[in-house]
This record gives structure tokens, sequence and C-alpha cells, in this order.
């Protein structure tokens, strides 16, 4: 567990590396720290909240109200990325951030929040472990990787654990939308008809399928975009003779 | 959007991008008389172009006058790389520099008689011209197929037939009568300084506007249309509001186009006009946008309808966006830049 390659630990970010842009003053570090360090905490309360109502209960079903609220409320929480990214204390694009943080928000709340019917689908735990074990996973790495002292294991952890756990979320997720369809479609939830004054209208149901359509470009570009920094990140360490 | 129209160039035909050349005239003039040839020789340059990222020789051009410009040297290229025309060239001194252009002349460039270039390719062109056509005439023409109701868009029993609400048949005009006006101001009045732009900028851009254009016009002609609450007070605004931007807008338009008479290339500040509609440059230093601006919120007020205000709100972002950038290199260039102006709107932003 050698804090090997602690020189490439910023740029094993996965993005920019830090070193091109002005990195985060002392001031910014130590928060970047605390609130990695808090999210780490968070996602792990989750994590053991599952594990605990399923040796209460023995079962898998329904543990998602076990965790309701410090999922919501960790998983909201990200939006910071957002803004830690617009302000510059850390290199990432805020519009890559942006759209993954909103699309876990939007998961969270505007589709297992907003119907409750799909709250004890199976789905709901499939995704949210995924999510559980990835957030426990990349928040340790940056925290570690703001204090330079990046374990092997959690670099190796972090582009290696994805190549399940992304399928395993994407697939948690889109069951979810789909259990949520017939929901949705039949109390109009979130949609808007015609006639009105403002001459707009949304249909939530057509929403929802669109964006389960819209997965179909999408994972593949992100997850292949994984596996590409895997490479170039534990490839030289791990496989002297791999060559590109 | 009218970008390009402030670069206001333009004084070649650079619809491709292949600019004439026009070496030979000079060539004769600018050399010693041959019996004084021993006496005053001419030093040619030798060019290699080396390609920007592998650092392979691509070319090498010997016996190039040393006042050939870019645009010559692009011209000599594309003869022994006939795949790569001109307009798709970039040439630089430095791999990751800045793309030098095509006025650029040989002998004033900080190179040895020997000059080395980098190429990257910019990817397959279109001209400008093209690409605002083509975008310009989408909204055109989807907008009237939601205007005349034709089949496969509303339910069936209202296909063919018209909108009971007068301010529908004058939004189509207004929308129509807005996009006629781009289209003859790409034909006739705007000058464009880059001739191209890569291919796929057609695509996103023709996804832009006709996408919105069927967003808007779906709802501004469905069946179920609510008119504007305050009636035809409000409708009356949005009118006046609309038509004086229009006239804004192109008015703004002249002026640029003017402020380059042809074949110079002079880079001019604007001024107001004997125009009453130019005397906004005062304060603004893209005023055009802000007449865009104004025409799309007469538009949105004329129709009360959503998407039309999502449309305005984002052409507003982009064009905010260009009017800073504009208005920073307004600031850079010109010592002597009015410091009253905003890049678009007065006082604000």
């Amino acid at each position: 567990m050698s804090a090997a390659a602690s020189g490439t630990s910023k740029a094993a970010h996965g993005d920019v590396a830090a070193k091109r842009k002005k990195g985060p003053g002392a001031l910014a570090t130590a928060y970047l720290v605390i609130y990695n360090v808090v999210m780490t905490a968070g996602w792990l309360v989750i994590a053991v909240g599952l594990v605990r109502a399923y040796l209460a209960r023995g079962s898998y079903h329904g543990l998602y109200y076990s965790i309701e609220k410090p999922l919501k409320f960790f998983q909201t929480g990200a939006v910071l990325e957002i803004l830690h990214c617009a302000v510059g204390i850390v290199p990432s694009s805020v519009v890559l951030t942006g759209f993954q943080v909103m699309s876990r928000v939007f998961l969270t709340w505007a589709v297992t929040h907003s119907v409750r019917e799909v709250q004890s689908e199976d789905s709901v735990l499939l995704f949210v472990t995924a999510w559980t074990v990835t957030e426990i996973i990349r928040y340790s790495f940056y925290t570690f990787s703001l204090l330079n002292h990046l374990p092997y294991l959690i670099k190796w952890a972090r582009y290696t654990f994805f190549i399940v756990l992304y399928p395993m979320g994407v697939t948690g997720e889109l069951l979810t939308i789909y259990a949520a369809l017939p929901y949705v479609q039949k109390t109009g939830l979130y949609s808007v008809t015609l006639p009105n004054k403002y001459n707009f209208s949304f249909d939530y149901y057509t929403f929802l399928i669109l964006i389960m359509i819209s997965y179909i470009p999408l994972f593949p570009q992100l997850y292949f975009h994984m596996i590409r920094q895997r490479k170039k990140v534990l490839g030289h360490i791990e496989d002297y003779g791999k060559v590109e | 959007m009218d970008a390009l129209a402030l670069e206001a160039t333009g004084n070649k035909r650079v619809a491709n991008g292949a600019v004439v050349p026009a070496p030979l005239p000079v060539q004769a003039q600018s050399k010693r008389k041959p019996a004084k040839k021993t006496k005053k020789a001419v030093v040619f340059f030798e060019v290699e172009i080396l390609d920007a990222k592998t650092k392979d020789k691509l070319c090498f051009l010997d016996k190039v006058e040393p006042n050939a410009t870019i645009g010559e040297i692009k011209s000599m290229f594309h003869k022994s790389h006939p795949q790569w025309y001109p307009a798709r060239q970039s040439i630089r001194l430095d791999p990751k520099g800045k793309s030098l252009k095509d006025e650029d002349v040989l002998q004033h460039l900080p190179v040895g008689t020997t000059a080395t270039f980098y190429f990257r390719d910019l990817g397959a062109q279109i001209s400008w011209v093209t690409v605002f056509l083509t975008e310009y005439t989408g909204p055109l023409v989807i907008y009237l197929l939601f205007y005349f109701r034709v089949p496969f868009i509303y339910p069936p029993k209202y296909d063919f037939t018209t909108s009971k609400h007068w301010v529908v048949h004058l939004a189509c005009m207004c929308h129509s009568f807005h996009y006629v006006k781009r289209l003859l101001e790409t034909l006739f009045v705007h000058r464009f300084s880059h001739g191209t732009m890569p291919l796929r900028n057609i695509f996103k851009n023709c996804t832009y506007y006709w996408g919105f254009a069927a967003w808007m016009a779906y709802y501004i002609n469905h069946p179920l249309y609510t008119p504007p609450i305050y009636g035809e007070q409000q409708i009356r605004i949005a009118l006046i509001i609309f038509l004086f931007c229009q006239i804004g807008n192109f008015s703004i338009h002249i002026a640029l186009r003017n402020l380059r008479p042809p074949g110079s290339k002079t880079r001019k500040i604007p001024y107001p006009t004997k125009n009453p509609f130019t005397w906004i440059f005062l304060l603004v230093s893209c005023p055009n946008y802000t007449y865009e601006l104004g025409s799309w919120l007469g538009f949105t007020l004329m129709t009360q309808c959503l998407p039309v205000a999502f449309f305005t709100l984002v052409g507003f972002i982009q064009m905010t966006v260009w009017a800073k950038g504009k208005h920073r290199s307004y600031l850079k260039e010109f010592r002597d830049y009015p410091p009253l102006r905003s890049p678009i709107l007065p006082f604000i932003l």
C-alpha cells in the first residue's frame, strides 16, 4: 500500500492535470479535503445503513427506505462540485461535472422520490449500491490525492471497479425509470397540457422515454472514456509489456 | 447570427477561402530590371511545411518569392496535396501557435530564408454563406408548415385549417419577414472576413435554428393556442418593438458594411451615423445584437409563448458571449475606444 506515483496523483484526477492551471490555494485545499472527507463518510453511512437493514430484515427488498434521507442529502450535496469547477478550485469541466451530478440528482428526486411506487423496486437497490461503492472510492481517492498520499489500492480501485459498477448502476437506473413510466402516465406527473396562457406543454412520460434513449449514445462514450483513462493511469505501472 | 458582419472585411470574395492571389504582376514589377540582375540579387526563400502533430515533412517549396503571402503558399501546398484545399489549411510558425493570416507576407515573418511552417488540417470546410442560407431557410419553411397546419402535426380534423386568432397571422408575417430579411442580408449586405467554417457547424447550427423554429411554431399555430392576456394593446406594443428593432438591426448591418469600403482592410471603430437607429453606437459595441434581442422580446410579447421566451433567452446568452468577445478585441486594438460603451446592454452588460 505504498504511496506510489504520488507525483501523478493529481494527474490521475482523470481530467486536465492540476499543474497546467493554478492549483487550489492552501485554503481551498483544506476546504476540499474537508468536503471529500465528509462525502466519504456520508456514503459510508449509506453503505452501513444498507448492510444493517439487510441483516435486520433478512432480505434485499425495500432497503431504500432505510437510507432514503442520507442518500438524498449526500447525493444532492454533490451539486457543490459543480461550484468547485466553476470557481476553479477543481480542474474539471463545469459542463461535464454538471451533467453527471444533475443526472444523479434527477434520478434521486425526479424519479425515485417523486414516484413512490418504484421505491420498493429492486432496481433501486441496484443503482444505490453501485453509487455507494463508487462514491466511497471516488471521494477517498480525491481526499488522498489532495493530501498527496494516494495509496495505489485506491487508485486501482477507482479505475477498476467502474468496469462492473458502471453497467450495474446504469441497469438499475434504466429499470427504475422504466418502472416509473406507467405511474407517470396515469397521474400526469409533472406534465402540462394545452391550452394554457403560456402556450407551453410538457409530457413527463415522453421526457422519461427520451432520457432512457439518451443512455444509448451517452453510456458507451463515458464507459470507454473511463477505460481509456484506466489504460493511461494504470497501464504504465501494471504491465510493462502492454503496448497500446 | 451576425458575428461576421462586424468583421466586415470581405475585400475579396473569399466565399471558399480560396484567396485570389495576385503574385504574377507584382513579381514582374518588383524585380529589378533584367540587365541589373547580378547587382541586386533577389533572395528567394525556401519553405518547408511540417505536420504540426507528427512533424513529418509534408512539402518543400523552393524559390519562393520573399513577398509571397501565406495565401499563395497555401495554394502551392494545395498543388502537392490536392485533398487539402487552402480553406482547410492552418499554417503556423509554431505547432501550437496561432494560425497565420492569408495576408501575412513571408519576408515580414520572423523566419530565416529557409522558413519552417507547421500545418494543421482544419477539417472539411463549408462557406459561411452556405451555412447561413441553409440555417435561415429552415425556420422560414418549417414555420410555414406549422402555420398551414400540414398533416401529421395536429389532430387530423385541423389539417389545412387556419387559426381564428389574428395575432397568429401577424406572428407568421413577422417571423417570415425576419428570416427573409436575414437571407437577403446574407446575400447582399454582410461582408464575411472568414470564408469558411468547419463542416460540422452546419449540423449544429441547423439543429439549433430548425429545432427551435419547429418548437415555437408548434405552439403558436396550435389549435389550442391562447392569445395574449392583454389582447390588442399587448400585441400592438409588441409589434412596434419588433419593427423598431428590425429596422435598427438592419441599420446597424448597413453601417457595419459601410465601415470598410470594398478592397480595403482597415479596421475601424463603428460610430453613429445620420441614421438615428445607429445612435445606439454611443452606448453599445454590438448594437446589432441589442436590436436582435429586442426583436425577439417583441415577438415573445406578441405571442405570449414560453418556448419563444426560451429561444430569446438562449439567443441572448450566445449573443452576449459574442458581444463581450468583440468588445474585448475592440478595446485591445484601439487605444481611443469610447469608454462609455458596453458590449450589448447599455451600462449593464
